[in-house]
């Protein structure tokens, strides 16, 4: 057989066995997985007590529950929302989709992008600082009418700033999700001092509503 | 001023059609470079017939855009080139910026795409990633308007869009070409190919970008997503013996949408198949082929740095074609395939998976009792093994030729099969409502019926077709009062009637025009689900001049877009199809002008100004234009072979 008449018949043949891939696709291990253990592993699932700092990771997909979150304690815990609710004892910061909420506290926007770089600045932040405020047109706890534009909201406090690490442009569809990606800083009843950065917003399938929040408390000087 | 323009093609065109004849013969140089977009009744096409045949006694009428003037009209993707040559035709953005076509009032999921003769796996809002149709490689692209199921099942209920890859021919040719616009876009490719008489092969690489666009008004989107797309492809063709033919191919595509700040949507295919084709004698021939076209979409969340797959669908086809001529009149083609068609989904409970097959036979005769008639009768059995769904497609064609007029008249059964996901979806659309499938949907249905007249003297062209479609049991969305959520469903019957007009000519000097019209008439009852959205008036118009010499030549095109607008009753109400009210898309022209030189054979050059008069939507609906004015391009093309 004739060297060229043998390269182009196995030519051939790696073209012909190549297009005979598996029956339900080929190259699947070009993705990567969903991290399995994520799913079951919510609260302070990492803490530093050497520096005052963790990471919090909460699910908060239900349009229908408030996340409390205790950074004295380190707890978290969750709650249907009803007329009669009665919130915990003790809680800090409280998180619904992406609307969050305080504990008598208030809170000031920072320009830092990460924890470390406002805890090496020394100081705690200057500025003006809001406390929530009462809304009846904040907290969506039903979605089905929004087409018709009936949404359903629950009365609440809500602290509009805090709430800014996470801006949902609802003027196109899918809406446009802006994570600021800036350290808050909230200054909490008890004169103690919290900073606070949203990480990440999604679980590692891309599902929206897990959020992820970097903290460091008690942040002191 | 646009109008004013609209109205000298006008002229103009009409003014072709009525010029007494000139006795000067053609000269074939100049010919070629000139405006012979319409009329290359000489070109064989396949696509209507499933066999080779001449364009002027095809009983199909089949438009045709060859490697030229998709050339000349300088774009990257398919839908620019359709909308630009083809009034009626519309691609508009639908939910979250997917593209999505409609044709005369037929969507996305109604008219079939095909590469080569072979379906395209994937979809996204009922439309295949039109992005995967890159046009380099491409020899020709043939359209047939109106259904086509006796020989292509399910899908071919408005039309058929079959993109026929180059052959090389030459024994060694490389290209390299590059194109940036001015609204921050740009497309490099490269192509290597061979033919060394027994052997083939043909290797192309694209690569596009595109820079987030920011509209300059209000409306659904305030800008387009960046993006950018490789397209590689391998073609290899091996002839062991005069009548024996094999093919094999490979291709890899990946797209990448910056749709969000935290993650991009991406979208890849891998496909391959290989085709044997066999001449038993001069009578008769028969091809098997194998095809695989595996579409997947993932999300690569840029914090994690973790691309997760959410979707693939992977098919696998095998397909036996056997022609026969019992002499020159009488042509015979049978056929059958099979596809294993495999889904997995982020819209189905627990991103689960179904499988279907599907089965199919079909006959056609293709008769010419005497010289000026051609008659064509053709039938079709599909099976869908998931939804047990049954289906028989008609179709019978005749041609008639008298003089320089041909007549053509057809009935043609459509159908299409209920997808996997519109059987088995479960999605909860952002907690606003859920989508299901339905297992009971019946097959969408349609009959078309078509006339047209053809006149055809020297440098002119005068096509007038007529037609209706009633279609029965389309599946859509419907509001289920009962699950609290939208529903895949069949609804009743609608009508879809239409004229298309094209006039076209060329002239030996050089010059060239066509002009073309169409109104679609979507008759959609009040209560249905959903309303017309298609634009009653749309026409098309292109002026060309065109000269060779040895070592140099150049063709500067006009090509205009006319579209009417749109008044349309839209529901007030998701849940209820009581109350209407009444929106208006407005209508809107644009015009591009380019010119293309070639040098020495082999470098060509083009530069273009897309959107000539600065179009500006006041606001951007979906079915707008999503432009912000004029742009720029310009672009080289380089066949480095013809220097060596």
């Amino acid at each position: 057989m004739k060297p060229v008449t043998l390269f182009t018949q196995l030519i051939m043949l790696g073209v012909i066995l190549l297009s005979f891939p598996a029956c339900n696709g080929i190259l699947g291990n070009i993705y990567d997985e969903p991290f399995a253990e994520e799913k079951n592993e919510f609260g302070f699932i990492e803490t530093d007590k050497a520096n005052n700092s963790g990471t919090v990771y909460i699910d908060a997909t239900s349009y229908t529950r408030w996340t409390y979150i205790d950074f004295h304690a380190l707890i978290v815990d969750s709650l249907k929302i009803t007329e009669d609710m009665r919130e915990p004892e003790n809680w800090d910061i409280a998180v619904h989709r992406y609307d969050a909420k305080t504990n008598g506290a208030s809170v000031l926007e920072t320009g830092f992008t990460g924890l470390s770089t406002l805890k090496t600045s020394g100081e705690i932040p200057k500025g003006d600082y809001i406390s929530d405020e009462w809304t009846t047109n904040k907290i969506v706890v039903d979605m089905s009418g929004m087409m018709d534009g009936k949404l359903k909201y629950a009365e609440s406090y809500y602290n509009r700033e805090l709430s800014k690490w996470l801006f949902v442009d609802t003027s196109t569809m899918p809406p446009a999700y802006n994570p600021s990606n800036k350290v808050y800083v909230i200054k909490l009843k008890d004169n103690t001092v919290a900073a606070v950065r949203l990480r990440n917003f999604m679980d590692t399938s891309g599902i929206k509503g897990y959020m992820t929040i970097d903290y460091i408390y008690p942040f002191k000087i | 001023m646009q109008k004013i323009l609209v109205a000298a093609f006008f002229l103009a065109g009409c003014c072709f059609l009525v010029t007494p004849v000139s006795a000067q013969p053609i000269v074939s140089a100049t010919v070629l470079d000139s405006a012979a977009y319409d009329t290359l009744l000489d070109e064989i096409v396949v696509t209507g017939t499933r066999s080779p045949k001449i364009l002027k006694n095809s009983p199909v009428i089949t438009k045709v855009f060859t490697e030229n003037e998709i050339r000349k009209v300088d774009v990257t993707h398919i839908g620019e080139l359709l909308q630009s040559e083809l009034p009626g035709i519309e691609f508009i953005y639908s939910m979250n910026q997917q593209v999505s076509l409609n044709m005369q009032g037929f969507g996305g999921n109604s008219v079939l795409f095909l590469v080569d003769g072979e379906r395209i796996a994937g979809e996204t809002l009922d439309n295949i990633d039109y992005s995967r149709l890159n046009l380099d490689n491409v020899e020709r692209i043939e359209i047939i308007k109106g259904a086509a199921s006796s020989l292509y099942g399910s899908n071919a209920v408005g039309g058929v869009v079959n993109i026929i890859t180059k052959t090389p021919v030459d024994p060694l040719h490389v290209n390299f070409n590059s194109r940036f616009a001015s609204s921050n876009e740009q497309r490099h490719g490269g192509s290597i190919s061979f033919n060394t008489g027994r052997l083939s092969s043909a290797t192309n690489v694209q690569y596009a970008s595109a820079g987030e666009l920011k509209m300059k008004n209000e409306g659904v989107y305030s800008k387009v997503y960046g993006n950018r797309t490789l397209n590689v492809k391998e073609r290899l063709q091996y002839n062991p013996g005069d009548n024996f033919k094999l093919t094999g191919r490979a291709g890899y595509f990946f797209r990448e949408r910056d749709s969000q700040v935290s993650s991009k949507d991406r979208y890849r295919s891998f496909s391959g198949g290989a085709k044997g084709e066999y001449a038993f004698h001069e009578k008769s021939n028969l091809e098997l082929a194998y095809s695989f076209d595996q579409y997947d979409k993932s999300s690569y969340l840029i914090e994690d740095r973790l691309d997760v797959r959410n979707y693939s669908n992977v098919q696998h086809g095998l397909k036996g074609l056997y022609n026969y001529s019992f002499d020159t009149n009488n042509t015979l083609t049978i056929g059958g395939d099979y596809l294993r068609d495999y889904l997995m989904s982020y819209q189905f409970k627990d991103n689960g998976n179904y499988l279907q097959y599907v089965a199919d036979v079909f006959a056609q005769y293709d008769w010419t009792p005497v010289e000026k008639l051609n008659i064509i009768g053709g039938l079709r059995y599909d099976y869908f093994s998931d939804a047990g769904i049954s289906h028989v497609s008609p179709k019978i064609g005749l041609m008639l030729k008298q003089g320089r007029f041909t007549f053509r008249g057809s009935y043609a059964g459509g159908f299409r099969a209920p997808t996997l996901k519109e059987m088995y979806m479960n999605f909860d659309m952002a907690s606003v409502f859920m989508i299901y499938g339905n297992r009971d949907l019946k097959a969408e249905s349609s009959h078309n019926f078509s006339l047209s007249g053809e006149y055809t003297k020297q440098y002119y062209n005068f096509l007038l077709t007529g037609y209706h479609n009633l279609v029965d049991n389309r599946i859509t969305t419907v509001w289920n009062q009962e699950l609290k959520g939208m529903q895949y469903t069949n609804i009743d019957k609608i009508n879809i009637t239409g004229i298309d007009v094209n006039a076209s000519a060329r002239f030996p000097c050089g010059i060239g025009a066509r002009l073309s019209y169409t109104f679609t008439r979507e008759n959609i009852q009040m209560g249905q689900p959903t309303l017309s959205q298609t634009r009653p008036h749309a026409a098309t118009a292109r002026i060309e001049y065109g000269k060779t010499w040895k070592n140099y030549s150049f063709n500067i095109a006009l090509n205009g877009r006319a579209l009417s607008k749109l008044t349309a009753n839209e529901y007030t109400s998701l849940t209820s199809y009581e109350e209407v009210e009444e929106v208006t898309y407005p209508g809107y022209t644009i015009w591009k002008l380019s010119l293309m030189q070639t040098f020495r054979q082999g470098i060509n050059l083009i530069v273009g100004i897309d959107n000539l008069f600065n179009y500006v939507p006041a606001y951007y609906y979906s079915n707008s234009p999503y432009t912000t004015g004029a742009t720029f391009s310009a672009g080289i093309s380089v066949d480095i072979n013809k220097f060596f």
